[in-house]
């Protein structure tokens, strides 16, 4: 069976600076798989080279069995890949509802459209009553549910997200987290960045340790949970 | 009240003209983060459009307009595709020197097709003027007005309600994001390039009818106008750059009506001063901080030196020594001209090289040493060579001084202070009649004397210059090779670090200020013996720009390169002199290819 994404040999580079050596992942359709990984270690560079926002110099991305790297990245977008972005990026000056259906620009269905925007509403009740509100002037844990609705307004069959879970507070990582295992459940395929492991290795199927641009450790998410050298080196032993 | 009612009428169609200037220059920094330097000469071409389709073809109104919004909004698209896309992912300050470029280019073709003679571009509505409580109003008034109205109304329609409109609010507020939602950003920007150009030619063919005069100049005027309305109202901000434009409108022509026209330019450019000193992010934004601009140091291209090894700057300059044994005059005037530029490339070299602030202003400096050493030795009696040295003295308190003001403003926002400060200094030297003879200039200049002998001949004078610009740029060398160059460099590639390491940052930029508008004060010093004559638009605008495209052309913060670069772009022109007609065109396509081909200047940037 041929994985949905599916990373081969890719080495990329910010100017002469090399990030990635030879990386090659995939991500199986239904799954949730979490790249983590060290400051530094090249998981935000992952990102965007699958989002086509840099090419790799060699290696190629596929999604859906065709290749995408070299793709601009609405293209990628169209091909059905969402993003969570680092940091959410809102449209801070836009309001809650116009964030959401920027995530539908992708989509002519206006109709279909709507009714995703109540499903997603009834996924993120807390932003029903923010709606009007001007994206901004959410909180962050606020911010980061309209980040993930707004990908899931796309509709793609995969959404990658870059560390859903930072800056947040310990209860609002355990919902986010909850929602992401909701979302992959109903169907979407997850590929995320994550630095807080032993958290995201708790709703993950499958996980790759990344360091300084090398895939580390891979295997199932309970393997790696229970892995020493994960345990020594991302759970609560490293500082992020 | 009659008259009160016949200025603000005047202010609002002149504010509904700006607004068309300003809304485009607003969407395209919205959505590329650039000053398009090239508004205004969109705006020309609109005019000049409008202008062959109105007297040469007698198209009816309803084809002359969109012959006028098509052919510029085509332009602007062309413009973006050629010129600015290629550009993504260099530094920030190449889009914005390819737009100086790209006005050179325009404006030079429009002079060359049209002639530079104003042209007169008739209203083709009727003329009537309807009684407003004691004043009037005129039909075109109606129209103009009509025009700024129904474009806004539009442009809010766009934005709001259709998809590519969002695309183009997303792609403001963050682009990468923007992409992140499938928004082709290539497309959003050449569709800004097109509404902005169409938009800019609209106003320039109504500005033609309103004033009934069009000629190839106007375009410097309406960007620099454009701009300004557009920090009044807060960069990128579309509603805003509207009303910006029409309080500028409004301003002046109560101004006008106050202190009379040639003050008119003044008050723009003390607002703009202003607005950028205690408004920097517009009237309509409480936020005190500009938007982040990106550290200088990314802002200017960066690459490495070449060095020219000792032996062979002795050569070169013995070379220059002797060019007065085998030369004839015209070389050797020449030689003097390109020297003089190369003393004001020097000085800009430095404070927007090493020190990364890319001055527009730079002629500024210029007139104000050729008038402290004129009527120093004038009025005064000075002995012309005590003059010359006072009037670089002068430059380096006031031009420091002058600048003072933007020495907290970074990439964009430096350059537009600096280009307000030149014209500033030019507009004062225009009104303030009592000390510099106003429009009249200055004439019976003395000539250079060196201890009671005037230097007339072609090859002391040669000389003089060659001697003052090399003991200058040693002493440049000097300077940067020391402890006071690594710290400019320093503020240069992290101006906030430097602060948070106790780096008295504005001392050091107005250390490099001084030294620098010593050097341009003295050259403009020598220009005004040499010339006899000079007015307030000796040094103009067009000469800043030249001093850019030198020390861009000879790699930003290199001292030969300075030199190289004046010896190539004022040189040659004038060795072959048949290119001396085309000369802008020249230096518009030089800027242009350098900022493709070789970013970082011939010689590379220190
Ligand atoms: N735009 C850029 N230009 C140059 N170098 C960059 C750029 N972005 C990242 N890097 C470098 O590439 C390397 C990998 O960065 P990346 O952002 O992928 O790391 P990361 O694993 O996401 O780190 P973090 O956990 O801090 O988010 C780092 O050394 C970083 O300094
Ligand atoms: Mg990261």
């Amino acid at each position: 069976m041929s994985a949905l994404l599916a990373l081969d040999k890719v080495c990329s580079f910010y100017g002469p600076v090399q990030v990635h050596f030879d990386l090659s992942l995939h991500v199986n359709q239904g799954e949730i798989v979490c790249l983590l990984g060290g400051n530094a270690s090249g998981k935000s560079t992952t990102m965007k080279t699958i989002l086509g926002l840099m090419k790799p110099r060699t290696g190629s991305v596929t999604f859906d069995g065709k290749v995408i790297s070299g793709l601009p990245t609405h293209r990628i977008i169209r091909a059905g890949i969402g993003s969570v972005p680092e940091a959410r990026r809102l449209f801070g000056a836009m309001t809650v509802r116009e964030n959401l259906l920027m995530g539908a620009f992708i989509r002519d269905d206006s109709a279909a459209v709507r009714s995703d925007l109540d499903r997603v509403l009834t996924l993120f009740p807390r932003l029903q009553e923010r709606l009007a509100q001007r994206a901004g002037t959410l909180s962050g844990g606020e911010q980061q549910m309209v980040a993930m609705a707004r990908a899931m307004m796309g509709r793609p069959r995969l959404i990658c997200m870059d560390e859903p879970t930072m800056g947040l507070s310990p209860r609002f990582v355990d919902v986010v987290l909850e929602l992401i295992a909701t979302i992959n459940r109903e169907g979407t395929t997850i590929f995320m960045v994550e630095q807080n492991a032993s958290l995201a290795l708790q709703i993950a199927h499958r996980g790759y340790v990344l360091q300084t641009g090398r895939i580390a450790l891979e295997g199932a998410a309970r393997a790696l949970a229970a892995d020493p050298r994960i345990r020594d080196a991302y759970l609560g032993g490293e500082a992020a | 009240m009659g008259t009160f009612i016949d200025y603000t009428v005047n202010g609002l169609v002149v504010g509904n003209i700006y607004a068309l200037l300003a809304v485009g220059l607003a969407l395209i920094f919205g959505v590329a983060n650039l000053i398009n330097f090239a508004h205004g000469s969109l705006y020309t071409v609109g005019a000049y459009i409008g202008w062959v389709c109105i007297t040469q073809l007698h198209t009816p109104f309803w084809v002359t307009v969109p012959a006028v919004l098509i052919g510029s909004g085509g332009l602007g698209v062309a413009i973006e595709r050629l010129a600015l896309r290629p550009l993504h992912g260099t530094s920030r300050i190449a889009p914005l020197l390819a737009t100086i470029g790209l006005s050179l280019v325009l404006d030079q073709v429009v002079q060359l097709v049209f002639t530079p003679n104003p042209r007169a571009l008739p209203s083709p509505l009727p003329d009537w003027r309807f009684q407003v409580g004691g004043g009037s109003i005129g039909t075109l008034d109606l129209l103009i007005l009509g025009v700024g109205i129904g474009s806004a109304a539009l442009l809010f329609v766009f934005l709001r309600f259709t998809k590519l409109g969002w695309a183009v609010r997303a792609t403001a507020q963050d682009i990468d994001a923007a992409k992140q939602m499938g928004v082709d950003t290539d497309r959003v920007n050449s569709t800004v390039f097109a509404i902005a150009s169409a938009l800019g030619g609209l106003s320039g063919m109504m500005v033609g009818m309103y004033y009934n005069s069009i000629d190839p100049g106007m375009s410097f005027d309406a960007t620099l106008k454009g701009v300004v309305a557009q920090i009044i109202g807060g960069m990128g901000n579309v509603p805003g750059a509207i009303a910006g434009s029409l309080l500028l409108g409004l301003i002046e022509s109560y101004g006008i009506a106050l202190f009379g026209t040639s003050y008119r330019n003044l008050f723009a450019f003390v607002l703009l001063i202003g607005i950028l000193i205690l408004r920097p992010n517009g009237l309509f934004s409480a936020a005190k901080e500009t938007p982040p601009e990106p550290m200088t140091g990314s802002f200017v291209a960066r690459g490495k030196p070449i060095r020219i090894p000792m032996p062979g700057m002795v050569g070169i300059v013995a070379v220059a020594a002797l060019l007065p044994l085998v030369a004839g005059d015209y070389v050797l005037q020449t030689g003097t001209n390109a020297l003089l530029y190369g003393l004001l490339a020097l000085s800009l070299t430095l404070v927007a090289g090493t020190v990364g602030m890319v001055s527009l202003g730079h002629a500024g400096l210029l007139a104000i040493g050729a008038y402290a050493s004129s009527l120093l030795a004038i009025e005064l009696h000075i002995p012309v060579i005590a003059a010359i040295g006072l009037a670089g003295l002068v430059t380096a308190v006031l031009g420091t001084a002058l600048v003072f003001p933007a020495f907290r403003m970074r990439g964009h926002y430096v350059s537009i202070a600096t280009l307000a400060i030149g014209q500033i200094v030019a507009l004062v030297i225009l009104n303030w009649n009592s000390l510099t003879r106003g429009p009249i200039g200055i004439s019976g200049i003395p000539p250079l004397t060196i201890a009671g002998v005037p230097l007339y001949d072609a090859p002391q004078t040669y000389w003089f210059v060659l001697a003052v610009v090399t003991g200058l740029a040693l002493l440049q060398a000097r300077i940067l090779s020391s402890h006071l160059g690594r710290t400019w460099r320093a503020l240069r590639d992290d101006d906030v670090a430097a602060r948070s390491h106790g780096v008295d940052v504005d001392r050091y930029k107005a250390l490099a200020f001084a030294f620098g508008g010593f050097g341009a004060g003295i050259g403009g010093a020598v220009t005004a013996h040499l010339y006899s004559y000079i007015n307030h638009e000796t040094f103009n605008a067009q000469i800043s720009v030249l001093a850019l495209t030198i020390a861009i052309l000879g790699g930003l913060g290199n001292i030969s390169g300075a030199l190289l670069g004046s010896a190539l772009l004022v040189g040659l022109p004038e060795v072959f002199r048949g290119l001396a007609e085309y000369r802008m065109l020249i230096y518009g396509v030089v800027l242009l290819l350098l900022i493709r081909v070789r970013p970082q200047g011939l010689l590379g940037t220190v």
